[in-house]
């Protein structure tokens, strides 16, 4: 099917296909590159599952894990395939998806063919699942030494008492033993099967060709996929107001997070989502009062920013930056919540920072990573992303002031600080 | 196509129409020597600048404006390209088809630009002292910050040792110390010269006319009185004697190996595309023979790869690794240097690795912003192909051309940065 959304001056072919994949094309004309994301509904947070009725709990950082080891075909070098090909090729894993893309300006249909078929291919021999190990090893260290993958995971381990998002992407360096060829054919089982999958592409390519690769590449036949798991219910309240860390830093650092809660429908997210970005431009944004008051005392610089985050059916709002006095930005944020939700905003305002998002999210529609990420993303929790125009439009001043009334609950905030050593 | 407009002496403006994108972008960069006197006012200047001007008088004013004008992006643009230091703004916004009816954003934009170049909030004969003042704090907390990452901080680390006498040594933000010492009328006079003798490039790429955005441009550059002054040829690397191997011990998890190598082989040369496609070959992307055997094979490390810089003819080479390793890890990226050298190169390789250089010049004119990155900066650093001339020569290059460039790099310093107390 396509569609035309005149606002955004861009069209979008979309496709369930038998096998349950969805596919997604924004044609690009005249563009020479193409960029394609193969994504899978599966991160590191859906560690609990069941299939064929039988549940199963899989180590942390198996997700990331599988990620790297999908790049081997028996017989062939993936990675050097795709470079003869001049495309470029790589993944990544986050807390509910994991993507792989290409980027190409040339032979897409190849490339397109190959990516496909080396994410759909479970192949892990136990002597390359071993060297992986050391890989790994590797990039959880320059992890470790990472300030902002540190604060931000603290403030996780601090916000939530049982959601899997307490734990890193990567998993530790113990957990990633436990990683067989067994446990990671079946969370490929679980997770790859093409129902559960998403295809997006971006560029200048010709919709019958790319559905005539996937099928001949994935087939037809619609299989039973895992059901995620959800071990306990997650309290409403943090389960740490606070936590404290220090690194080899120059000052201290922090973030502040909002525990907003589950959220039962997708749609219902994405809406929440604008809802939620508008808040916080209003309440911490740079063109709202607290921000500049901040940054003339000195309290906040340019590194302050934040707004609204998604992970699986958990929202949040955080922000942060480097600060010599991380407690005071808090109190500020939750005082100017607490006024800002009983005098609402100014309708000039309010209409101002409305269009400011809505023309961000046009410029960023020219960057072909981001739109094909969002597309991808989006599609995965059953929404258009090109229907955001109309998204803003339904937001009203009253949805952002009940946002900001939320806010005021101090139980729901964590902060997260790295001090210097 | 690019078009260049000579809008005053020693004022160039370089620009494409393309109707294909939804945003414009627009950079306007003072271009400086880099050098110890003044690369932390250079540095120092955008920010001040986006502090507040007479019409809008402070951060909040400035960001209203821009949220009227769609949500329009506005930074600080301070660059590096060789022996020069660029100084100035940068500013992205929608095309005008996007606005309500009768909205423009190319004339307002400019107009901001031009406000904010030209009328910013005085006090006596310099600039605000506020301002001034919380800007120095913001750029000490950014100097001070770059060893919280740690392989940007290793990076640095290995080219401050090695450039003791090249402008590549030298911070391109300025020191703490440098930074510490400016004055707001100082700075002011300084800007005032920089606005009198600076070569001037302003890059444009976006649905409007060239032409367009030069009346736009007018009002800007009309009220400056001029006197223009020929900034130096870029130079080639500056060698002095150096440590070969300086170690530095950090509360670290991982160490950082940093290798610094040296060609006589810039941009400027007549075989810069086969030191780039050597590099490419070398250390680029997944698969050049650092990834494919430091990391594929060996599981040394989980990152690593090369860079050539090459306004000036430098190579490194950087990888996150076990200190323990370090000799080992250190042999293996000599071995494979050596290599190149001596022509133990497949086709395989040499295909990806021109492959993979031609598919990103391809996609330059994809994007508005990496068209500005390319023209904005390949003409200041020496560099005279267009990316369809590029992609010819790196076609043009043979096995034994890239194993000739890379017989021109030598290993000129080693910086090793582990955890403290390790072996």
């Amino acid at each position: 099917m396509l569609r035309s959304f005149p606002r955004l001056d861009t069209e979008l072919h979309s496709y369930r296909l038998e096998n349950g994949l969805q596919v997604l094309i924004n044609p690009r004309p005249g563009f020479t590159k193409t960029l394609a994301y193969f994504a899978t509904s599966y991160g590191s947070v859906h560690n609990q599952f069941t299939l064929d009725g039988q549940t199963h709990r899989v180590p942390a950082g198996i997700a990331h894990f599988l990620e790297h080891k999908l790049f081997e075909l028996p017989n062939m070098d993936v990675t050097a395939r795709l470079s003869a090909l001049g495309a470029h090729v790589n993944a990544f894993t986050s807390y509910d998806m994991t993507a792989y893309y290409v980027l190409c300006t040339g032979h897409f249909y190849e490339s397109l063919k190959l990516l496909l078929e080396f994410v759909s291919t479970p192949y892990f021999p136990e002597e390359s699942v071993k060297r992986e190990l050391g890989i790994i090893d590797q990039e959880i260290g320059m992890h470790a030494d990472s300030l902002d993958s540190r604060v931000f995971e603290n403030l996780m381990k601090a916000m939530y008492r049982d959601f899997p998002i307490r734990l890193p992407i990567l998993g530790t360096s113990d957990s990633i033993r436990e990683i067989t060829p067994e446990n990671l054919t079946l969370c490929h089982r679980a997770f790859y099967d093409p129902s559960n999958m998403v295809l997006s592409i971006v560029g200048d390519v010709d919709p019958e060709q790319v559905l005539s690769v996937v099928r001949n590449v994935l087939g037809t036949e619609n299989r039973v996929a895992g059901k995620k798991c959800r071990g306990e219910t997650e309290p409403a309240a943090c389960f740490q107001s606070r936590i404290l860390d220090k690194m080899e830093i120059s000052m201290p650092t922090f973030l502040l997070g909002f525990k907003w809660g589950n959220l039962d429908s997708a749609r219902e997210s994405i809406r929440l989502e604008v809802i939620g970005d508008l808040a916080a431009e209003a309440l911490f944004g740079e063109s709202s009062q607290l921000y500049l008051e901040l940054y003339d005392q000195g309290i906040i610089d340019g590194s302050f920013g934040g707004g609204f985050e998604l992970a699986d059916d958990q929202a949040m709002l955080i922000c942060g930056g480097d600060s010599d006095d991380p407690q005071a930005v808090f109190d500020a944020v939750l005082a100017q919540a607490e006024k800002l939700a009983q005098t609402g905003i100014p309708e000039t305002a309010f209409l101002r920072m409305k269009r400011s998002a809505l023309g961000r999210r046009i410029r960023d529609l020219d960057s072909f990573d981001s739109t094909c990420f969002r597309l991808c993303a989006y599609a995965l929790s059953d929404f258009d992303y090109f229907a955001f125009p109309e998204i803003y439009d339904s937001v009203t001043r009253e949805d952002v002031r009940q946002f900001l009334l939320a806010l005021t609950d101090r139980d729901r905030w964590s902060i997260s600080v790295i001090e210097p050593l | 196509m690019i078009q260049t407009l000579f809008l005053a002496p020693g004022i160039t403006l370089r620009g494409c129409t393309d109707g294909r994108f939804k945003q414009s972008v627009l950079s306007i960069q003072f271009i400086r020597p880099m050098c110890r006197e003044e690369a932390a006012q250079n540095a120092l200047i955008p920010a001040v600048l986006l502090r507040g001007c007479e019409a809008y008088p402070d951060l909040r004013a400035i960001t209203a404006r821009l949220d009227d004008l769609y949500g329009a992006g506005l930074s600080a643009l301070v660059r590096r390209i060789g022996d020069y230091q660029t100084t100035g703004l940068s500013c992205a916004f929608i095309a005008d088809r996007f606005a309500m009816a009768g909205d423009q954003i190319l004339v307002p934009m400019v107009q901001l630009l031009r406000q904010l170049f030209l009328e910013p909030v005085r006090q006596a004969d310099g600039f605000s002292e506020a301002f001034v003042e919380s800007e120095k704090k913001n750029l000490i907390s950014t100097l001070e910050a770059e060893r919280n990452d740690k392989r940007a901080y290793a990076g640095a680390q290995l080219l401050r040792t090695m450039c003791q006498k090249d402008s590549f040594g030298i911070p391109r933000l300025g020191t703490i110390e440098s930074v510490a010492a400016i004055e707001p009328v100082s700075l002011m006079t300084h800007y005032q010269k920089i606005l009198k003798e600076s070569p001037v490039e302003i890059f444009y790429a976006g649905s409007a006319q060239i032409s367009q955005v030069a009346d736009a441009l007018m009002p800007l550059f009309s009220g400056m009185e001029r006197c223009y002054v020929n900034l130096p040829a870029q130079t080639a690397f500056q060698d002095a004697p150096t440590q070969p191997l300086r170690t530095e011990e950090l509360e670290v998890a991982q160490a950082k190996l940093c290798m610094g190598f040296v060609t006589p082989i810039t941009n400027r040369h007549k075989d810069f595309a086969a030191m780039q496609v050597f590099n490419s070959l070398f250390g680029s992307g997944q698969s050049c023979k650092l990834f494919q055997t430091v990391r594929e094979k060996l599981s040394l490390c989980y990152s690593i790869g090369s860079g050539y810089y090459s306004a000036k003819g430098i190579v490194t080479v950087s990888a996150g690794i076990d200190s323990r390793n370090m000799e080992k890890t250190r042999d293996q990226i000599l071995a494979l240097l050596q290599d190149c050298r001596e022509g133990r190169i497949t086709e395989e390789e040499l295909e990806a690795a021109k492959l993979s250089l031609i598919s990103s010049l391809r996609t330059v004119h994809d994007s508005p912003g990496a068209i500005e990155g390319y023209y904005a900066s390949a003409a200041l650093s020496g560099l005279s192909l267009t990316p369809e001339a590029y992609i010819a020569a790196i076609e043009a290059v043979t096995a034994q051309a890239v194993a000739e460039a890379a017989g021109t790099v030598q290993l000129h310093t080693t910086y090793f940065l582990k955890e403290v107390g390790s072996c």
